[in-house]
């Protein structure tokens, strides 16, 4: 399911992550990539702020919906 | 010889700090050729030889965003004697992602491991040593918010670069990736430089567009290596710029596991992470925000006891400016014997020291809102705000990375329109440099407070449309502008990364407060000296009855300003005979008599006003200062009021309710002070942007002004029905229609994160 469904608190793995090429390696470089743990630190609307490799992204909807978990 | 070392790091890593303290005070900010990222460079401080080279804040060196453009090109082509990589000691893992790219440069390179003090409260142990050993390079541990290990990190760089030692490249790819990208070397060897071969062949091999252009491969050389890649591909069932970012993360969390024990379990919640679960929560996130801004503005703006920004600036305006420096001139005027009346006395004194002090009264006020700003951006407040605004802002098509520069805004616009820079996407940042300067700043308050006073009672409802106004004028440009091809495009995707919140460094939110203040003080000695000498010298100069000269002193003179040219004068310029003065005769006046008609149809066709709104382009502070002089307000008994309550029955006289209105809102929305337009430009960095920025502000502000003069007063019937009304609603319509209309449709392409192509 896309993370955009997920609950604060929440701690789950990445599976896969879609979308272009560009976005895809963004995103990777940022530390969000398949095997990796990630959790939820808010929500508000689809938009979230995760908790990735010790550092904090937020991301809105249109961005989290393409990470697989 | 000279030794240039590039400073690189992730954003938030600390590198600014690193830099202040490496290179102090000695530092030249510029532009990168041809974009607006920032170039901050510096001379090492007690090395006059050493120039400090401040990188973009960057993830990685792929060509995606500006910054990593201008940071590869720099690394690439100017190949820096050596390369300090700054990384966050509490977030290694991401931050070694860039070092491992910066590795494979092949240019001598230390690592300063930033945040060491953090790192050792937290309970994590990091083993310098073994990192040391794993990357081939050098690790010195760093605080650089304390200010501790600086010089050993530029003691280092300067031996490696003299000694030119490069360290032991660690294989980061391993297996037949490994394989892949030798062969591929091998096809380039001869072709690419020998010192970036391995770098050349891992970029060939991710299909990095600007590498492949660079080498412009002959054709069967392209297909030798695309068999290779692949071949690749298939065998690891993944595209190949994934597979080397998982092989960098790969070898990533190997060096990590190995050199770096975590004192938290994985998962467990940080302090950051506890505050951000409340200012950031769906339904706490708002008011939060709205209570911190309401301390803001009562600390800088209000009129509180503790309001210590205006306070300062009451000071500023009323000691400094209005008896230290006006009576410091007259001491030396008087030395020199340069008597009041005469031209000179008259270019210094009401030229120069009240055009620009005018503006100068203003920066108290700003350094505390900038302070209190800076304080918020320091502890990390305000990339938070970002994401809190995004989801409003996001439903009008700009990000919340928008409404950083129109808060700042609301204090001055030349620092709102800087702080656009952050905005990555470079529609979205055109877009916000164009709208940002509609937000009432400081200096618009008080023709707020003239027109509120003079025409509406002192209503406070005139203050809040205005800042409706400002943020309405915002919301509907951007759905109109977000139409039109230039802009079209979802805004940007928001992505952005959340630094950990931390107690502010006093001498970083210091110096970031000075920075702004002083930009605007800059230009306060430059742009407003010049244009309050043009705008003095034609109200001083006028034809009184044939002669030339200072209208003052022609008005003196009973043989020149006879009873029969008064009353001439009187009914040229549309006044009450007993109201006649010398400005009625000014160059100025003339100018203004010549422009006016253009403002009739907004319902301030007058000259008065018309030059008010063009002094208002010094500094909109102006335009009340101006309306003082032009009603005639003797200021024999006392100064006038910032609101320019003493004249406000002679200005309520003058104008219609509407009139008045449409005034206001023509100044608030007009192109801003030449201070503002200064930044716009800079921003912008093309001529051809910044006469549209200002074209459009100038249209927008004249359309509303028009429709609120000609459809308001139809509704209040201070007219009846005609011309007026019915272009009134012709434009209202024409508005309404732009902002409903289905707007061009970009294609998928132009969805993206980047502001690469629209510049490359």
């Amino acid at each position: 399911m896309p993370l955009t469904l997920l609950k604060a608190g929440e701690t789950v793995t990445i599976r896969k992550i879609g979308g272009s090429d560009e976005v895809r390696q963004h995103l990777s470089e940022l530390g969000f990539v398949a095997g990796e743990q990630v959790s939820v630190v808010s929500e508000s609307s689809g938009n979230l702020i995760i908790h990735v490799k010790d550092c904090r992204i937020a991301l809105d909807k249109s961005m989290a919906s393409r990470i697989q978990v | 010889m000279e030794i240039k070392i590039a400073l690189a790091g992730n954003p938030n890593s600390g590198k600014t700090t690193l830099f202040n303290n490496l290179t102090g005070s000695r530092q030249y900010v510029g532009n990168w050729p041809g974009v607006t990222v920032e170039k901050k460079e510096g001379k090492l401080k007690g090395h006059d030889d050493v120039i400090i080279q401040d990188l973009p804040g960057i993830y990685s060196l792929s060509p995606y965003t500006l910054e990593e453009v201008v940071s590869r090109t720099y690394l690439v082509n100017e190949k820096p004697d050596a390369i300090i990589n700054i990384v966050d000691g509490t977030n290694i893992e991401r931050n070694l992602y860039l070092t491992t790219q910066l590795l494979e440069l092949n240019i001598p390179m230390v690592i300063a491991l930033n945040m060491m003090d953090l790192v050792r409260k937290n309970g994590d142990k990091v083993d310098t040593a073994k990192l040391s050993s794993e990357l081939g390079c050098e690790v010195i541990e760093l605080s650089a918010l304390k200010n501790e290990g600086a010089d050993d990190v530029a003691n280092k760089a300067i031996q490696l670069a003299q000694n030119k030692t490069i360290g032991n490249r660690p294989s980061i790819l391993s297996g037949e990736v490994e394989n892949a990208v030798k062969q591929i070397e091998g096809e380039l060897s001869g072709i690419a430089d020998d010192k970036f071969l391995s770098w050349s062949a891992i970029k060939v091999f991710e299909r990095d567009s600007k590498e492949l252009e660079k080498l412009h491969l002959a054709s069967d050389k392209k297909k030798n290596i695309e068999d290779i890649i692949e071949a690749c591909e298939k065998s690891m069932d993944d595209d190949s710029e994934s597979i080397i970012t998982n092989q960098r993360y790969t070898y990533i969390t190997g060096v990590t596991d190995t050199a770096v024990k975590k004192g938290r379990a994985k998962g467990e919640l940080s302090i950051s992470d506890k505050i951000d679960k409340i200012v950031t929560n769906r339904i706490l996130g708002l008011p939060i925000f709205a209570l911190v801004m309401f301390l803001i503005y009562a600390i800088a703006m209000g009129g509180w006891s503790v309001s210590i920004g205006t306070a300062a600036t009451d000071f500023t305006n009323d000691v400094i400016f209005g008896e230290w420096v006006p009576g410091f001139f007259d001491t030396i005027l008087g030395a020199l014997h340069v008597e009041e009346g005469t031209v000179l006395y008259g270019l210094i004194q009401d030229g120069i020291v009240a055009g620009v002090g005018a503006v100068i009264g203003f920066v108290p006020q700003m350094l505390v809102l900038f302070l209190l700003l800076a304080i918020l951006e320091d502890i990390g407040y305000m990339a938070r705000v970002a994401f809190v605004m995004d989801r409003i802002f996001r439903q009008f098509g700009l990000s919340g990375k928008s409404f950083v520069p129109c808060l700042v805004a609301t204090g001055c616009g030349v620092p709102g329109v800087m702080a656009s820079r952050t905005i990555e996407n470079d529609r979205d940042r055109k877009l916000t440099v164009m709208t940002t300067t509609f937000m009432p700043c400081g200096a618009k308050l008080p023709i707020i407070g003239l027109i509120a006073g003079a025409i509406f009672g002192g209503s406070p409802w005139i203050a809040a449309s205005a800042y409706f106004i400002g943020i309405g004028s915002i919301i509907l440009s951007g759905i109109i502008l977000k139409k039109f091809k230039a802009f079209a495009g979802e805004p940007a995707p928001f992505v952005m990364e959340l630094p950990p919140y931390h107690v502010p460094s006093v001498v970083g939110v210091l110096r970031a407060t000075w920075e702004r203040g002083w930009s605007f003080i800059k230009r306060a000695g430059s742009v407003i000296v010049i244009s309050s000498i043009i705008i003095w010298f034609l109200s001083a100069f006028g034809t009184v009855n044939g002669h030339f000269g200072l209208v003052d002193n022609l008005f003196e003179d009973e043989t020149i300003v006879t009873d029969e040219y008064v009353q001439k004068l009187a009914d040229r310029m549309d006044v009450e005979i007993d109201d006649v003065n010398a400005m009625d005769a000014s160059l100025l006046a003339s100018v203004g008599n010549v422009i006016s008609p253009v403002f009739k149809p907004l319902g301030f066709g007058n000259w008065k006003p018309t030059v008010a709104t063009i002094t208002g382009l010094v500094a909109k502070e102006e335009v009340v200062g101006t309306f003082g002089v032009l009603y005639n307000y003797d200021d024999s008994d006392e100064e006038l009021g910032e609101e320019g309550e003493q004249i406000w029955d002679r200005v309520a006289a003058d104008y219609t309710t509407m009139g008045a209105f449409s005034f206001m809102v023509f100044n608030l929305l007009c192109a801003p002070c030449f201070a503002a337009i200064g930044a716009i430009k800079r921003e912008m960095n093309n001529a051809k942007w910044t006469w549209a920025a200002i074209g459009y502000m100038t249209g927008w502000a004249y359309v509303l002004a028009f429709i609120f003069y000609n459809v308001g007063g139809l509704l209040t019937g201070e007219h009846g029905f005609g011309l007026g009304p019915i272009l009134g609603i012709v434009l209202l319509a024409g508005l309404i229609y732009l902002l409903v209309r289905k707007g061009y449709q970009p294609d998928e392409s132009a969805k993206s994160l980047t502001s690469v192509d629209a510049n490359a």
